[in-house]
């Protein structure tokens, strides 16, 4: 088993003839992800790169049940989109859309907690376990990057995922599940939300966490690691212990307020609860080896 | 995006939440006639959007007409780039309140949070006298509802008419925050007045971006921003941050480019301006250097790390850029990612000397803004 996708995981693509919904699908097939059909209105009876297309998600699911909804839909349809899932009766919803309204990114989380599903992003590249399942727009073909392995990642970031997990796997390890939640400041799942996945998941024996100045996720993982809901060992790398307060650092989330979100704030409740820390990425490879003993 | 005072207010007002009377002025003589007419005394409040205004001496009183020409007069001279001016009548105060809505990532609802106590910030009351604190989540779909505004007026301790009068400035707040998709909307001080009534002392709004609706109103304008190349990013979406240092970063991924901030810091170097050019910027290499060449600099650091933002076109649109702007400082790159091969063989043609690990780039950049190597 892995976390939220393996190779069993019947996968819907919603937005399955769009340029990148089009292109991802394909990468999500190659990889060997199990996708059973498309959603795009109007397009029924298409297919894309062999998955048939429905006009509707609870068209497509009546033909071919699905567990997980991929939406590569653009942010003013999002909200929508997200919707459609859930009436279709799916309850792992992956959304990759930077821009949603705050509202709207409200309403999806509040729709999600009330009917127990788990929308992970907006704004993210998506989830992966490697040779596995691939809900997003994840370059797996980079060895030096998404090799596979025991370590799970989860991040609020994309290019620096890159970077921090090219050092996990030089430092001679691989990934299990990367999850991105995304960049944003109401994000559909928190990170401390997926720990208990984690926990359970005999193929992780380690986590690496890759957060970032702004908001509590990193605050409340420590809490979740006090109260023994998370128990492996756990690598942090949390970005923007030099910003100043008030600068929003590129993404929405990623900003101190009212002195609340600091880096050395987030850095001090993760030691506290027993994980450690890496101030560089080059520093994660080694941290593992010690966290692993 | 955080307007200014006066357009909060406006918005509040719009809504039906009192406001004093009041009125814009954009030069001493301006302040002058709107407190003439106003009538005194009166309070001149600099439209600047950082906060701690009456620290930093940006709200003053006037007793007449020319003493409120002679402190506008002061105000627009200030270092705080204050440009316009609210005039308002003064009010004769009873007490203050506070009262805002916020959203809760967390709980997934919005937040009505109030306090019997205005005036001071209520992140320094929530660390001292989180007891005072009032809060009512408010789910977004169901709306706002009586019980939620009685639990409101009964938690800050109301009766009577300020009650009802608090209960329906919170109605209004809660129009105006949703019209605007607001991140934040804020009234701090609500007054009582002395003769009864409930006035919005000081409005914030702070709107969302992506909410096309409520952003039509308030197009981008030079005022938002501190500085004028802040002003041009934001207008080719391209997050920018202006610092005064020495190295210039144009990195893709808010990530990455928060980490080598840092890095750069660690090292023991400074950072001339934060650029972004990821996501569905990352063709917009021209521009973005562009921006970088406007902040005198001694280095230019592009690290990248792109996957779908592939390094292959990044590195093309560096060298493009390179040949339509000719920066005269040294250029450190780090382009890595999908077709990252293509990408170092564009960069060595174009006489670059790429590299490839993220830390040895920013000590290279440091090293060359010291003066340690060319």
């Amino acid at each position: 088993m892995s976390v939220f996708i393996d190779r069993n995981t019947s996968v819907e693509v919603q937005g399955a003839t769009g340029k990148e919904g089009a292109y991802w699908l394909k990468h999500m097939k190659d990889m060997g992800t199990r996708v059973v059909f498309g959603v795009t209105p109007g397009k029924e009876g298409q297919d894309v790169d062999g998955v048939p297309v429905f006009h509707s998600a609870r068209r497509g699911m009546k033909a071919h049940p699905a567990e997980l909804a991929m939406l590569f839909v653009p942010p003013r349809f999002t909200k929508d989109a997200v919707f459609e899932a859930l009436d279709a009766g799916i309850r792992k919803i992956v959304t990759i859309a930077e821009g949603v309204p705050l509202h709207e990114l409200i309403q999806i989380r509040k729709a999600a907690l009330s009917c127990g599903a788990m929308v992970i992003g907006g704004n993210t590249s998506g989830v992966i376990s490697p040779g596995k399942g691939m809900a997003g727009c994840i370059p797996y073909w980079i060895e030096r990057v998404y090799r596979k392995g025991d370590i799970g990642v989860m991040t609020r970031s994309g290019s620096l995922t890159n970077e921090v997990t090219a050092e996990v796997v030089k430092g001679g390890f691989g990934i299990s599940t990367l999850i991105g939640v995304g960049g944003d400041s109401i994000p559909g799942t928190r990170f401390a939300e997926l720990l208990p996945l984690y926990e359970q998941d005999q193929e992780t024996k380690a986590l690496v966490i890759i957060g970032e100045l702004g908001g509590s996720m990193e605050e409340e993982v420590a809490e979740a690691m006090e109260a023994e809901i998370f128990t492996k060992p756990l690598v942090a790398f949390i970005g923007g212990r030099t910003a100043p307060e008030g600068k929003r650092m590129g993404h929405a989330g990623a900003i101190v307020s009212g002195g609340k979100g600091s880096v050395a704030g987030k850095v001090a409740a993760l030691e506290k609860a027993g994980g450690l820390t890496a101030a560089k990425p080059s520093q994660v490879g080694g941290l593992l080896r010690q966290a692993l003993g | 995006m955080k307007l200014f005072e006066y357009q909060a207010k406006e918005a509040f007002s719009e809504a039906g939440i009192p406001i004093p009377e009041g009125r814009l002025a954009q030069d001493a003589g301006e302040a002058r006639e709107a407190a003439r007419r106003l009538g005194s005394p009166c309070v001149l409040k600099a439209q600047v959007l950082r906060g701690g205004r009456g620290k930093a001496g940006l709200i003053q009183f006037a007793e007449s007409a020319e003493e409120a020409e002679r402190k506008a007069a002061g105000l627009f001279a200030s270092p705080h780039g204050v440009r316009k001016l609210l005039v308002e009548r003064a009010i004769a105060v009873e007490r203050e309140l506070y009262l805002s809505l916020a959203l809760d990532p967390v709980a997934a609802t919005a937040m009505f949070i109030a306090c019997a106590e205005g005036g001071v910030e209520i992140e320094t009351l929530a660390a001292e006298q989180p007891e005072k604190i009032v809060t009512v989540p408010v789910d977004l779909d169901w709306g706002l509802m009586p019980h939620h505004v009685r639990e409101l007026t009964f938690g800050l301790r109301l009766s009577g008419d300020t009650a009802k009068a608090v209960g329906d400035i919170a109605g209004n707040l809660f129009k105006v925050f949703r019209a605007t998709g607001a991140e934040l909307a804020e009234i701090n001080p609500l007054f009582v007045t002395k003769e009864g009534g409930t006035v919005a002392g000081d409005g914030k709004l702070v709107i969302d971006d992506n909410m096309g609706d409520a952003r039509g109103k308030y197009p981008l304008a030079p005022e938002y921003f501190d500085t004028q190349t802040e002003y041009e990013a934001a207008l080719e979406g391209i997050p920018y941050l202006q610092f005064d240092g020495d190295i210039a970063l144009m990195c893709a991924g808010a990530g990455l480019t928060t980490t080598v901030f840092d890095l750069v810091h660690y090292a023991g170097g400074t950072v001339a301006n934060y650029l972004e050019f990821g996501g569905p910027n990352y063709t917009k290499a021209v521009q973005a250097m562009r921006l970088c060449l406007k902040n005198p600099s001694k280095v230019l650091l592009v690290v990248t790390f792109g996957t779908i933002a592939r390094a292959d076109v990044m590195a093309n649109g560096l060298v493009e850029a390179i040949k339509a702007l000719r920066p005269t400082v040294p250029i450190v790159t780090c382009i890595r990612g999908t077709n990252e091969e293509e990408a170092f063989a564009t960069l060595r043609a174009a006489g670059l000397d790429p590299l490839y690990e993220t830390e040895e780039a920013v000590r290279r950049a440091v090293d060359i803004a010291a003066g340690r190597r060319a």
